[in-house]
């Protein structure tokens, strides 16, 4: 077991090192300037885009721009090229706004695919199994920012209430409970759209996931000795399908930190996922490279958790 | 079972509290009726977030729209785009020129002179009513005061890049200059040197060798000899003035008076290199910017430089909060290295102080900004009491947010107006924006360089067309290189009709004919080009096709390609490499059109990437930039617009319209001096400018009735 955490994190360490190349290499060799360098802005005069280049160092060869960049994000100096403020700062702004829509969507998510899916597996063939089957590809083909816009104008239009932002622009000074329900409530539509599409493929994976074991020789016995049915599905039966979940929570984390860019754009939203596309498309360097990373960390720590995840849940395993 | 109560039960009850938090919300109807203090309050939606708000800093739109509220500037343009004062309460332009006294040159009448009966001279021939020719005598009339400035020694150390081994190298120069003469003029004039002339003899300035005033130990090529004596000792030299009269008594939104030191330290903090001003370029032909009196400042200029006077339009930043010992208080308290510490890393850049009619309250990121109306404005405070900037990235939502009424403006699409138009609660606006959209052709290639086939291929394609279906009837043509409503631009040029059968026979006349199969050639050639223009811009996007289709029927092989932004500038537009192009220009007011019409500018990744090169329109730029009178650079900038349009080095296609909509119950309120106030409707002004009176606007329970205006 040590064994394994410490190979682990050798391991990882090292993937960690690569992706910090690769990234930084994809990033400056792809077209395009910092939205500061700007060539076709005739205000800007060969002296001053050298002297912008040089202040961020974009003159010095790849390798020591590497070393500078990484050096800064260590010692927490990395700054956005757009605005001045520190990237870690701004990054843990957005993370917490980000953080509630994650959770909230992430619960709806996951409560909401287990019923349906083991229903759907129960009754298999039903009117109830085919039509949550049509709903779910329904959900899944159809993209989120349309259901969004449906969404935006029947609310909006019926119940005549604000959806856009984190709370309702202008409530100022109302009661501490108002302020709270208020975020609620802008919390529900967006969390719910960007709950969508993982109801749609969990609810189809647990559904399958509980065929298979339902098919397997220990429910029959199980059945066979004369369990009630609804034992035998929800003890016997479950506790076997949930295994691959509990090594897929771990591989959520990295949607921590990736937000989501088109329903945070729609709902103004101001989260992770809408910082990092707009710093995309001002080529705002710091950014990109410091979300890239940390979301890399996070990929790598999601699967180490889910692998001693695994390891718990299934005494068969041996790491 | 309990397991399955929890899996029924955990979703409900999840679904149940968050759906019982709309019982909570506001309704639009709470927000927008039922408080009168929306009422006085303007929010702006807009798509993007401002930056730095830092008006020598920022370089995006978004914080400049904000910047413009907290802080004035200088000057600025009124409704018919003339400048007028706003905290300087008026202005004198007039000039110093010198010339060095030749002492080899023979004068007419005088022969070889030293420098007082040089002065003397002129003094006399200003006198005298012997000099028959107006324009020397007019230039003469502006002088109001002749000097002489004696002999001087001094020495300067250049650093420059040896050619040989690319290094650094610095050298020293001894510079032992002859008297000058110094004429003081009420007026700009950039003839005077010429007009002079006449009366010193016609080489009395090129005659003059300033090299051998010069000396130095290092070797150096005689360009770099020519380059170093036009910079150290011109034969002669314009100094334009400008002398700003401050309003006294305006302050800054913390209280603090502003004065003449604020202005001297706004051009220091744009020059100082620290702060990485991108308005460093502007400033630049500034040779001293001094403090007269707390109330007047001078700015003396390098050369004669006219778009040099809109630079003042800048906003003042408040001295007392920036300067080098504030800056230094601020780093410490921040733990930052004081030495690196700039304007650029300042906390000011997030809570901005000015003297603009708002002052700023507090931003969210990705969110809001809320400014303030500051109470003592110099101009009377704004009628709305809050300005509020939110950010909403989508334009959809921003629609619907501008339905339910909590805002009162956002950046309207052309399509959209058209479903907004004939709702009654609703008013909106239109004018000719500040650019232009043009299919350019690379002059370097043939055939572009005829410019008759450059004529002809602008002949073949309907602008009118593409106006009316792909812009929804929002644009405008447009016939040359000034921005449409400005005067500069010439109305007389009438822009080329659509006439394939004209636009043939102008190809036959240059040698292009027809074969067989309808396609053009010349001498066995056949006349195929690509048009680029970049992806992602559909209405680009949707001209490259109309082109295509045009030129393919008068027999032209036409091959199109979509690029990405940044490949396209690169790559192609950086390096000239195209052989047409579809691409805008923003405009500036002012009529200086050097770095994208002269042809110094045509080498690579300069702006005239289209090659084009006119002796006669070079001189004309050159003219324009140097003139500080409005009539005569109208005059040079008709001729230039008449020449740019003749030899049609880009296709002008059209200038397109900018769409607003407001809330009918936004009026203009005003209070005369009686106390009685009065209602007025919105109405953009002559140029086009709909928010031009903004601080007088407000939002009524109610459309009031106006009064007609006889």
């Amino acid at each position: 077991m040590l064994s394994f955490i410490g190979r682990s994190v050798v391991q990882k360490t090292i993937t960690l090192f690569f992706v910090s190349i690769v990234s930084f290499l994809i990033i400056h060799l792809a077209p395009g300037k910092p939205s500061q360098v700007d060539p076709l802005n005739p205000k800007f005069t060969p002296e001053i885009m050298e002297r912008f280049q040089k202040e961020f160092h974009l003159d010095k060869p790849l390798y020591v721009q590497y070393i500078y960049f990484y050096q800064d994000l260590f010692t927490g100096k990395t700054v956005s090229w757009k605005d001045n403020q520190s990237v870690l700062k701004k990054i843990w702004e957005r993370f917490l706004n980000s953080l509630p829509l994650f959770v909230v969507g992430t619960l709806i998510t996951w409560t909401l695919s287990f019923p349906v899916g083991i229903r759907s597996a129960i009754f298999r063939g039903g009117i109830y199994d085919r039509s949550a089957t049509f709903i779910s590809y329904v959900l899944i083909s159809i993209p989120g920012f349309f259901f969004a816009y449906v969404l935006i104008i029947l609310v909006v239009t019926y119940f005549h209430v604000p959806v856009i932002g984190m709370e309702t622009f202008g409530i100022g000074d109302a009661p501490a409970t108002y302020l709270f329900m208020d975020r609620i409530w802008h919390l529900l539509l967006p969390s719910l759209l960007s709950a969508t599409g993982g109801i749609a493929v969990l609810s189809r994976y647990v559904r399958s996931q509980m065929l298979e074991v339902e098919g397997q020789d220990y429910i029959r016995t199980a059945r066979a000795k004369g369990l009630p049915p609804e034992q035998v599905h929800y003890k016997h039966a479950l506790r076997n399908a949930m295994l691959p979940f509990v090594t897929m929570f771990g591989l959520i984390l990295p949607g921590l930190i990736g937000g989501s860019v088109i329903i945070e754009s729609i709902f103004s939203w101001p989260g992770m996922g809408r910082m990092a596309y707009e710093a995309i498309l001002a080529r705002d360097y710091p950014i990109i490279l410091t979300v890239n990373f940390v979301s890399a960390v996070l990929v790598l720590a999601g699967t180490f958790i889910s692998d001693l995840l695994y390891l718990v849940v299934d005494p068969r395993i041996r790491l | 079972m309990t397991v399955r109560r929890v899996l029924i039960f955990a979703p409900i009850l999840l679904i149940l509290v968050l759906l019982q938090s709309y019982f909570w919300v506001p309704t639009y109807e709470q927000q927008t009726k039922g408080n009168s203090a929306r009422l006085a309050e303007y929010i702006a939606g807009s798509i993007g977030d401002a930056s730095l708000l830092n008006p020598i800093l920022s370089a995006d739109s978004a914080s400049s729209s904000i910047n413009d509220m907290v802080f004035e500037g200088l000057i600025d343009r009124d409704e018919q785009l003339r400048f007028r004062g706003r905290l300087a309460k008026s202005w004198e332009i007039f000039e110093d020129a010198f010339f060095y006294v030749n002492p080899s040159a023979r004068i007419p009448g005088l022969g070889k002179a030293d420098a007082h009966t040089l002065a003397d001279f002129i003094k006399h021939a200003q006198k005298t009513t012997r000099i028959k020719d107006p324009a020397l005598k007019d230039s003469l009339n502006r002088i109001t005061d002749i000097s002489v400035l004696p002999p001087r020694t001094f020495t300067v150390s250049k650093s420059f890049k040896d050619s040989n081994t690319g290094k650094e190298k610095t050298m020293i120069i001894q510079v032992a200059a002859p008297p000058r003469i110094k004429l003081v003029l009420n007026t700009v004039d950039q003839d005077l040197f010429q007009n002079l002339i006449h009366l010193l003899g016609k080489d009395y300035f090129e005659s003059f060798h300033g090299k051998d005033y010069l000396k130095s130990d290092s070797q150096l090529s005689k360009e770099q000899w020519a380059a170093y004596t036009r910079e150290l000792i011109p034969p002669f030299e314009h100094n334009p003035i400008l002398l700003f009269h401050l309003r006294p008594g305006v302050k800054f939104h913390d209280g603090h008076l502003m004065g003449a030191d604020d202005v001297r330290f706004t051009y220091e903090a744009i020059m100082n290199p620290k702060n990485l001003s991108p308005r460093i370029s502007d400033y630049e032909p500034v040779k001293t910017v001094e403090v007269i009196d707390p109330l007047t400042v001078k700015i003396v200029y390098k050369r004669l430089y006219s778009p040099a006077i809109g630079t003042w339009s800048m906003g003042i930043l408040p001295e007392h909060l920036l300067d080098s010992h504030a800056l230094k208080k601020e780093a410490i308290r921040l733990g930052k290295d004081p030495k690196t510490f700039s304007i650029r890393q300042s906390t000011f850049n997030r809570h901005p102080v000015g003297c603009g009619p708002f002052k700023f309250q507090n931003w969210k990121s990705d969110q809001y900004i809320i400014l303030d109306r500051f109470d003592d404005y110099w101009e009377g405070p704004p009628n709305y009491q809050r300005y509020v900037f939110r950010i909403i990235p989508d334009l959809l939502t921003q629609e619907m947010e501008f339905y339910a009424g909590t805002i009162d403006s956002y950046g309207v699409q052309p399509h959209q107006v058209k479903r907004l138009e004939k709702d009654p609660r609703f008013q909106n606006f239109s004018g000719v924006a500040f650019g232009y959209t043009y299919i350019g052709y690379n002059t370097r290639r043939k055939p572009f360089d005829d410019p008759r086939v450059r004529r002809a291929l602008g002949m073949a394609i309907d602008v009118e067309k593409i106006i009316k279906y792909v812009l929804y009837g929002q644009g405008e043509r447009i016939t040359g290189p000034f921005v449409k409503q400005t005067d500069y631009y010439n109305h007389a040029i009438k822009p080329l009709v659509y006439d394939p059968n004209g636009a043939l026979k102008l190809l036959e006349a240059a040698g292009w004919k027809r074969n067989k199969a309808g396609r053009l050639e010349k001498n066995g050639k056949p006349f195929k080009f690509t048009l680029i223009t970049n992806s992602g811009n559909d209405l680009r996007k949707a001209v490259l096709a109309i082109a295509q289709d045009a030129w393919k029927q008068i027999g032209i092989d036409v091959y199109t390609d979509l690029l990405e932004w940044s490949v396209f500038i690169q790559e192609r537009v950086n390096k000239a490499d195209f052989d047409a192009l579809i691409l805008g220009w923003q405009m500036g007011i002012d009529p200086d059109l050097y770095q994208i019409w002269h042809s110094s500018q045509t080498n690579p990744y300069q702006l005239n990437f289209v090659g084009y090169k006119n002796k006669e329109a070079d001189g004309l730029i050159i003219k324009i930039r140097q003139e500080y009178n409005h009539n005569r650079q109208i005059e040079f900038s008709h001729r230039l617009h008449e020449i740019i349009a003749g030899e049609q080095p880009y296709t002008f296609l059209y200038v397109d319209k900018w769409t607003a909509v407001l809330d009918k119950r936004i009026v203009i309120k005003t209070v005369d001096d009686t106390g009685a106030i009065q209602y007025e409707k919105i109405t953009p002004t002559k140029t086009g400018n709909y928010s031009f009176y903004f601080n007088k606007w407000i939002k009524l329970p109610q459309v009031p009735s106006f009064m007609d205006k006889g």
